[in-house]
């Protein structure tokens, strides 16, 4: 009895050394410029793939996606462009990814900011709009355009990361890259996941939103931005003027992909009519702060609370 | 100039160098150690002039203790359009004073997220090679922290004061207090106000700790090494993460 009892507490030793006892998990890896958190519930082995699986995918996206990229030709960047091209047209050109000139016009590229005069900005704008984007085995680019994946490849990322984690085994966890975020399963406390979101213009968060198997996303005035004669100039450029675009502090978007949720939050942040675009999407919800610090909400509705 | 003597001078001052090494345990977006009789004379461009290259918002400063040229200092920069205000914590730029034990040549030294900022292609090179080469030796030393802006952080609600690893005790943020402990070196003192908390008096020999802005946010912590003594700012919190 007592052999087979010390072969019983071998065996179940061994196990954990094998790391086969499942447990949280948390990591942070710095990607796309911004720190990625993970947290994950599954043995230690699988914790150490999903951490090599999340940062190949981010690796990846990053260097495919990347300002310097010439890549305009192969499967994984003609998907994601025809993804934003959807997102463009169902939002009258207010998310555009050929705002890069714009980008770098106003100093955020170099972080040498300036106020552009009117008439840069007009020259610079023709190279910005989708709709000069040519087709032909890939995507043609008209000389001086230039495209900025920022606004979408994050989510992109974190929806093929979580994924590939959901597919490893790993049954509840979040990816955070900075703004973007997907979650599935229970959070530790057998709850769906409670997500802060950052306040705009205080320390801490203004909401909680409660969710699972959903991504969210958020896009702010203040992540980048630059003050000159008391004016907050900020890197959201609404594609039509050359412009960041005005009235609004924060937008975050819920929903099933990350990747939408990317682009949408851009795509409100710059638009006057949100509302329209949150009509073509209707698994999608919009928590909204605009210039005076109120909140609005649009399209579905998830579990919110505001912060205490 | 050759990289070396940039960096050479602006190291010389044997009191800058532990301040720089402490900036690299806090969270504090910017450092700026600025050495001059009359810091009013640059701060203000200095400060404009950081803002264009660095997203440090916000334009209310406070001293978080008693500067010989706060009054001239406080003229210069509201004249700039900055606000004074009282309060340290409702801020995110606190200004403080040290005394150099030697005098040293003025300059001024931005340390960015704990490394040494190379202002050399920027413009903020020429003010830095003026005020080197005219002005007399100083040893007044302005120290300028830009707090960072909370990424992921959440308002805390205690503080944590911890020696030798041990922790001592836990203080609600809720309540303003102050509090010594004994250190090695003799004692050091918490305090706590609206919702920060800060190191208001300490035996230490640089006093590191007590020119550290205050911290609110939870996972912020003060450090004071050579009394192997730490405070922390934590939450119990319901919230799993943060985006934004």
């Amino acid at each position: 009895m007592a052999k087979k009892f010390i072969l019983l507490l071998l065996i179940c030793a061994l196990f954990i050394c094998c790391g086969i006892e499942k447990k949280w998990h948390t990591s942070t890896l710095l990607v796309f410029d911004t720190l990625c958190q993970i947290r994950v519930f599954c043995s230690s082995s699988t914790f150490k793939t999903a951490k090599k699986e999340v940062n190949r995918i981010f690796t990846e996206i990053e260097s495919r996606f990347s300002p310097d990229s010439e890549d305009y030709a192969s499967p994984m960047v003609i998907d994601l462009y025809y993804r934003a091209l959807h997102v463009y047209h169902d939002s009258d050109g207010c998310f555009d990814i050929t705002v890069a000139p714009l980008t770098r016009l106003w100093g955020f590229l170099s972080k040498s900011y300036s106020v552009p005069t009117q008439d840069q900005i007009d020259s610079v704008l023709e190279q910005v709009g989708m709709e000069k984007i040519k087709e032909n085995n890939g995507i043609l680019l008209l000389p001086g355009m230039k495209l900025d994946w920022g606004a979408i490849a994050k989510g992109l990322a974190i929806d093929l990361a979580s994924r590939s984690l959901i597919e490893v085994g790993i049954s509840r966890g979040f990816i955070n890259a900075g703004g973007d975020l997907y979650c599935w399963g229970k959070n530790p406390d057998n709850q769906d996941w409670n997500i802060g979101i950052e306040h705009p213009r205080t320390e801490g968060i203004f909401g909680i939103l409660s969710i699972s198997e959903r991504g969210a996303a958020t896009t702010g005035d203040y992540q980048r931005f630059f003050i000159r004669d008391g004016i907050r100039y900020h890197h959201i450029f609404d594609p039509r003027t050359g412009y960041p675009a005005p009235g609004k502090q924060s937008v975050t978007v819920c929903g099933p992909e990350t990747l939408i949720c990317d682009a949408l939050s851009t795509a409100l942040f710059v638009s006057k009519e949100p509302k329209k675009i949150m009509d073509k999407y209707p698994e999608y919800g919009a928590i909204i702060v605009d210039s005076e610090g109120n909140l609005s909400f649009m399209g579905k509705s998830y579990p919110f609370r505001p912060a205490e | 100039m050759d990289r070396r003597d940039f960096f050479k001078t602006m190291l010389a001052t044997p009191l800058l160098t532990p301040l720089i090494l402490s900036s690299k345990k806090t969270t504090h977006d910017l450092e700026l150690y600025l050495i001059a009789e009359n810091p009013q004379l640059f701060l203000s461009t200095l400060l404009e002039k950081i803002q264009e290259y660095s997203s440090t918002g916000g334009r209310k400063f406070a001293f978080l203790n008693s500067h010989p040229n706060e009054k001239s200092i406080k003229k210069s920069l509201l004249q700039k359009g900055w606000r004074f205000v009282q309060e340290p914590v409702s801020t995110n730029l606190v200004l403080s004073f040290s005394h150099l034990h030697h005098k040293a040549l003025p300059s001024f030294t931005l340390v960015r997220e704990g490394r040494i900022w190379d202002i050399r292609s920027q413009k903020l090179f020429l003010l830095w090679r003026e005020m080197n080469e005219n002005h007399e030796l100083s040893s007044c030393l302005t120290m300028v922290s830009f707090k960072n802006r909370p990424s992921n952080h959440l308002a805390g609600e205690f503080v944590s004061v911890y020696k030798e690893g041990r922790k001592l005790a836990t203080l609600p943020l809720k309540e303003n207090v102050k509090r010594s402990f004994k250190t090695q070196t003799g004692n050091i003192t918490a305090h706590i106000r609206n919702g920060s908390a800060w190191v208001a008096e300490s035996s230490c020999r640089h006093k590191i700790c007590l020119h550290s802005p205050p911290v609110s946010l939870a996972g912020e912590r003060i450090i004071c090494a050579p009394n192997h003594f730490f405070l922390e700012i934590g939450r119990s919190s319901s919230i799993d993460t943060v985006i934004g």
